[in-house]
């Protein structure tokens, strides 16, 4: 692909663009900047990983993947603005759903702890991860918010804050996770998705860029799994006060 | 003669039944100076009365004046912004929230139902008081609720808003609470049922000396049911007293 190719393909995103402008959906802003953030991440990511790369260092290695972790615990606690202690909760999350499933591959010996196997690697896991607390920290602060009532019956009758949130925790967690297992069930057929298709781009067979991608569907799986029930039961507790109220959000 | 020391023992047995009487002569429930504000906006100002064991209280007064949060902050929902509810002598806030939202039920204007049967519902403040179930005592409920006994096998969707609004309550009695609060829980039921729940009320009250504080629009209902009044305008209390006396001044000022 020339350079000049790339930057055609700027004009999908000014599609995008226009529509938003042209429907009042008001992201043309952040579509702007994510655009703008994407382009200069990406590029100076390039050159940090080659650097990197050439000089594989565990403690360095360790420093990129935790730096990615906080990265994506900051957007993440964006969508759950207004909870307490959102920034601490989807930190904590991420890096336990990136240290069992990255760590589970390591000690499976499907990766190598070096730089071009775990960033990518670490980079998906965290992604997905990122996402998946996103969705379950919208849908806490809308559920909570739409079934006050609901909840407050549960607490009159003089049951615990988690017993009174159990149904809107359980919903949370299967909106979180059903994006990624529908996808899963559409592997191969609707999408090919990321890692093996740059794998086939970049001349591997088919049937190697498979096994990757079948482990990548499994880890991110894990990932998101471990992700929506710890941010979800985490996160409930933000919801009540110390005298077991229903905070005003 | 008396000893010293038998006379000792009299003072002693004396101050212990005047010690008994103190306590029973102390409130159950009192509110004092009790504000709330939400949104800068005062709800209550000032709400002080005292509840005592046994009594049946009629809250009235027109929407807004403060009834149903006046509730929540005895159940402990809410915290009051200012002031002090205290049940059996002691600020509620001092109080594991369970232990207290056990023993002050609340049924709200609005039910719940969770799960999917009735059995669930009606099984389930067992399971939270670490029970068997007594399905006599739930049979028994259900007739004087005028239930059939096999509603309980039916869905909550299959139930009429009354008969919710009946197994909420029976679901809220069977916790067996000491006070209870109830937010208009006649308001969607027809005059047969109503007088059925009252009789049912009425029977927790005279029966098992179970405290009542009931919100109601109906000056009818309150009539039948209260022994007091209480009088919510504007947040403030505007009167607080016998039943008769309430009747009888507002005959006057017509």
């Amino acid at each position: 692909m020339s350079d000049i190719s790339l930057v055609m393909t700027f004009s999908l995103v000014l599609l995008a663009l226009y529509l938003s402008y042209k429907d009042k959906i008001g992201l043309e802003k952040e579509l702007m900047i994510s655009s703008i953030r994407a382009i200069v991440q990406l590029t100076l990511i390039g050159f940090v990983l080659t650097y990197v790369f050439h000089w594989n260092n565990y403690g360095l290695t360790t420093l990129i993947l935790l730096l990615m972790v906080y990265n994506a615990a900051a957007v993440a606690s964006k969508r759950g603005q207004g909870i307490y202690h959102i920034l601490r909760i989807s930190f904590a999350s991420l890096l336990a759903s990136l240290v069992v499933t990255l760590g589970s591959l390591l000690l499976f010996g499907a990766v190598n702890y070096q730089p071009s196997e775990v960033i990518p690697i670490g980079g998906m896991i965290v992604g997905n991860s990122m996402i998946a607390a996103g969705l379950v920290f919208n849908s806490l602060k809308e559920k909570f918010q739409q079934r006050r009532e609901e909840v407050e019956i549960k607490l009159c009758l003089g049951v615990k804050p988690k017993e009174a949130s159990l149904t809107i925790i359980r919903d949370t967690i299967k909106t979180a996770m059903l994006p990624t297992v529908d996808s899963m069930k559409t592997l191969g057929i609707v999408q090919l998705p990321g890692m093996m298709t740059g794998l086939i781009l970049a001349g591997l067979p088919p049937t190697a860029a498979i096994k990757y991608q079948i482990m990548v569907a499994f880890m991110l799986t894990g990932a998101v799994a471990i992700t929506t029930f710890l941010t979800s039961y985490w996160t409930y507790k933000s919801f009540f006060n110390e005298f077991e109220q229903l905070r005003q959000l | 003669m008396y000893s010293s020391e038998n006379i000792n023992c009299i003072i002693a047995d004396y101050l212990k039944t005047m010690w008994i009487e103190v306590i029973i002569m102390m409130p159950l429930l009192e509110l004092v100076d009790v504000k709330l504000e939400m949104l800068g906006k005062p709800i209550l100002d000032g709400i002080s009365f005292r509840v005592n064991s046994g009594d049946v209280i009629g809250v009235m007064g027109s929407s807004g004046s403060g009834k149903t949060s006046t509730f929540r902050i005895i159940n402990l929902l809410q915290s009051p912004t200012q002031g002090t509810v205290f049940y059996q002598s002691k600020d509620t806030l001092t109080y594991p929230p369970t232990t207290l939202r056990r023993e002050i039920g609340y049924v709200f204007q609005k039910t719940y139902l969770f799960g999917s049967t009735i059995m669930e519902n009606l099984t389930y403040p067992y399971q939270l008081l670490q029970q068997k179930p007594n399905f006599q005592e739930i049979t028994d409920y259900l007739n004087q609720a005028n239930l059939p006994e096999n509603i309980v096998t039916k869905k909550i969707n299959e139930l009429s808003g009354g008969e919710q609004q009946r197994i909420a309550l029976i679901r809220s009695l069977l916790i067996k609470p000491k006070i209870l609060l109830l937010d208009e829980v006649t308001a969607s039921l027809d005059e047969e049922n109503t007088v059925i729940i009252e009789k049912l009320i009425r029977d927790q009250n005279e029966n098992k000396n179970v405290t009542i504080l009931f919100i109601s629009h109906n000056t009818k209902q309150a009539e039948r049911l209260a022994q007091k009044i209480l009088y919510l305008e504007k947040g403030k209390v505007s009167y607080y007293g016998s039943k008769n006396e309430y009747f009888i001044e507002k005959e006057l000022q017509q």
